[in-house]
């Protein structure tokens, strides 16, 4: 695995090192870094300069030890550098935009960005805490156990179900990763208090012995399965199967209530194997309303038209 | 460290390099009433000097919505509140108020120069106290645009009664246009270590020697105001230019004659004046009673200087706003506040005339004359008596040009009815 950096990032940790920010960097040292990048602006070569800075950026960034701080993590993380073809380091200007990505090209390579602000080199712990709880996310989406896929496979839910979903499956997995952390002696980026109160704002319409029953096999788990997660954040109060059509219910299909239910028994098997097609999770005893049917009628009707 | 004479303190003060004063200085007041935060000059400044790559996040000119606003974020709050750490209680103002050499009283506090010895950050001691904003801090210009600040809890579908009653607002904002202050005593100047920065000698006006710079970014964390800017692509540190190839008279519009910046004639509510103003030997103003800019600051007394208490002595003037908190005001502008606002709410002939100077024309006018004209209204403001007159001001460039005639009255037109359209 290649450890690439944003030139922007690992200039300005090391301007951070420079200007005394971060603790134990000689003041000799520091004089010879300026030293030697003020000697850089002599050359006149736009790119070529470029190239120096960079390098010399990147000589400091190790002398300082910056480095090592990531890969002393790697470490701990085997399938990274097993797995992963590039992992690049990039400046981010806010904390709320840190954080680690993965990307696969069209060859199946797979290669990370680890986003993070240069000040986090002011406090080692407090950077270790959050790289490890990132690496943690890269390692299961890298696991074959962990069975991990980019998009959320829960037919059946429009948008805003969905969305809700994603925010579950975030919740789950990172108590899941900070339950593991926390076993293995780390810090964990939220307490497991903090992480409890949260899962229970999650999931407040489950009885209380369930929350805790739940939250403890997710914060227990050594090795999570996103089919599990999946399993826990699509329908998690079982309103799918609570479906029937009754005055003022919402429909499936669209999620807005209605009293113009349609006669699922006079449907014609195209209109059902459509629909099916869209919402797996569908049976006729749920109901539909009567403008889904229309939409549903429409669509069947265009398809049998169309040569 | 030098003693060098800080009116605006009024007192001597400790600098690191002796006190050298320009021949002109560059001055400007902006007029916060009749701001409303449009960004034409911000866009106007950015159209014109920080348009190329590597300077996406680089505002010379800059509107914020006060108090929470401020590009940086929180940079004056920042800045006082290490003030008071190094003081603490004592960044307090008192003494006599004399005309030139001490206008507002004493300021009896610490300067950024004076605090920075007692203070030792992260990086030691400096020559002038400051922090380097981080790449957070500076990622978003207008941030908390128009949110204002109450005395009490909101509730949901009503105004807060008697919000809006004067001398006071009880819920308030106003905007605040900042560019460099082109200051007499520069901090950033003072903190460089490779001496890239000076005040040219014609016109005061402080640029960064691109040459001599080493992008060290001392001058961000000294500069009080955070007015100067590190450019990555370069890796040195830019600021406002004061547009002077238009001070000097060189843009082709100007015909040779000196000429406001581009943030100061683009300004489209007329709250900007630019000027020159010429300088004594101990850097106070040489009297000039009928430089519109002497006039608003020196005789009526209704423009003040930003922040005095950072010891800067900055060139940058406001008329503060007439609705906002005093006590904040005070903060912002010094003791000299409460006569400016009350002068201002009841300008007398002289101040009426002058203030429709602001954004007339866009060469710099350095005397202005007033011919009386009719008295046109009288009311009472607030339980003082307030009478308009309808004088014309004329206002005269350095060589004696006629730029500017107006009158205090907008005139009126009359369309004729020959052609329905025009005017």
């Amino acid at each position: 695995m290649q450890l690439r950096y944003d030139e922007d990032f690992i200039e300005a940790a090391a301007f951070l090192c420079a200007s005394g920010r971060r603790k134990g960097v000689p003041s000799l040292q520091i004089a010879r870094f300026q030293r030697e990048r003020e000697k850089l602006y002599s050359i006149l070569d736009p790119d070529e300069r470029n190239t120096a800075f960079f390098k010399l950026h990147l000589d400091w960034f190790r002398e300082w030890g910056l480095e090592k701080l990531i890969t002393d993590l790697l470490k701990e993380f085997p399938l990274l550098p097993e797995k992963l073809s590039v992992l690049a380091v990039r400046k981010t200007r806010g904390k709320n935009d840190e954080g680690a990505e993965l990307y696969v090209n069209e060859t199946n390579q797979r290669s990370a960005i680890l986003a993070l602000r240069p000040e986090s080199f002011e406090r080692d712990a407090a950077l270790r805490d959050y790289v490890r709880h990132e690496f943690t996310h890269l390692s299961d989406m890298l696991d074959p156990a962990f069975g991990y896929a980019p998009t959320l496979d829960l037919p059946g839910l429009n948008g805003a179900q969905q969305r809700l979903a994603r925010e579950r499956y975030r919740l789950l997995w990172d108590i899941t990763i900070d339950g593991r952390l926390a076993a293995d002696g780390y810090t964990p980026m939220a307490a497991r208090a903090q992480h409890a109160a949260a899962f229970s704002r999650g999931y407040s319409f489950w009885p209380e012995e369930k929350q805790a029953e739940t939250f403890d096999i997710l914060w227990q788990t050594r090795s999570p399965r996103h089919a599990e997660l999946l399993a826990l954040i699509a329908d998690p109060r079982g309103l799918r199967e609570a479906h029937r059509p009754a005055p003022g219910a919402s429909c499936p299909l669209c999620d807005f209530p209605t009293f113009t239910w349609a006669d699922t028994e006079a449907l014609l098997p195209g209109i059902t194997t459509r629909i099916v097609a869209d919402f797996a999770a569908w049976t006729p005893e749920q109901g539909l309303c009567g403008r889904c049917l229309e939409t549903y009628e429409a669509a069947t009707a265009l398809q049998m038209t169309m040569p | 460290m030098s003693n060098v004479l800080n009116w605006q303190l009024g007192r001597e003060m400790e600098y690191p390099y002796e006190a050298a004063y320009p021949d002109q200085q560059f001055a400007f007041i902006f007029n916060i009433n009749r701001c409303i935060g449009c960004q034409t000059c911000t866009m106007a400044c950015k159209s014109t000097w920080t348009f190329s790559k590597g300077q996406e996040y680089m505002w010379w000119n800059n509107v914020e919505t006060k108090p929470y606003g401020g590009y940086p974020h929180h940079w004056d709050v920042k800045t006082l509140d290490l003030l008071e750490q190094a003081n603490p209680g004592g960044q307090n103002w008192g003494g006599k108020v004399q005309d030139l050499k001490a206008p507002y009283g004493k300021f009896n506090g610490k300067t950024v120069f004076e605090a920075a010895k007692t203070f030792i950050g992260p990086e030691g001691a400096n020559r002038a106290l400051g922090y380097l904003p981080t790449d957070d801090e500076w990622s978003a210009p207008n941030r908390y645009e128009d949110h204002p600040v109450g005395n009490e809890k909101g509730v949901k579908g009503q105004y807060f009664k008697g919000g809006e009653l004067l001398p006071e607002h009880k819920t308030w904002f106003f905007y605040l246009a900042r560019i460099c202050n082109h200051c007499s005593y520069p901090a950033c100047l003072a903190a460089c270590p490779r001496n890239a920065i000076y005040k040219r000698p014609e016109d005061g006006i402080v640029l960064v020697d691109q040459e001599r710079c080493r992008g060290y970014r001392k001058c961000m964390e000294a500069c009080p105001y955070k007015k100067t800017y590190y450019r990555g692509t370069t890796r040195t540190t830019e600021k406002c230019i004061g547009c002077y190839p238009r001070v000097e008279g060189k843009d082709q519009a100007s015909h040779g004659l000196p000429m406001q910046t581009r943030c100061m004639s683009s300004c489209i509510g007329h709250i900007r004046l630019q000027g020159l103003v010429e300088l004594n030997k101990d850097g106070t103003w040489k009297e000039a009673r009928n430089n519109p800019l002497y006039y608003l600051i020196h005789v009526a007394k209704v423009a003040l200087p930003l922040y005095p208490q950072f010891g800067t002595e900055p060139n940058g003037y406001y008329i503060p706003p007439r609705w906002v908190s005093r006590p904040y005001l005070h903060q912002m502008f010094g003791p000299g506040v409460d006569a400016a606002i009350e002068k201002y709410s009841a300008p007398d002939r002289e101040l009426l005339a002058v203030l429709q100077l602001f954004g007339k024309d866009q060469r710099i006018c350095h005397r202005y004359e007033i011919k009386e004209g009719p008295k046109v209204f009288e009311t009472e403001v607030r339980g003082k008596k307030f009478v308009m007159y309808n004088d014309t001001v004329i206002g005269y460039a350095k060589d004696g040009t006629k730029i500017i005639e107006t009158t205090v009255e907008e005139p009126l037109h009359i369309r004729p009815d020959k052609h329905a359209n025009s005017i």
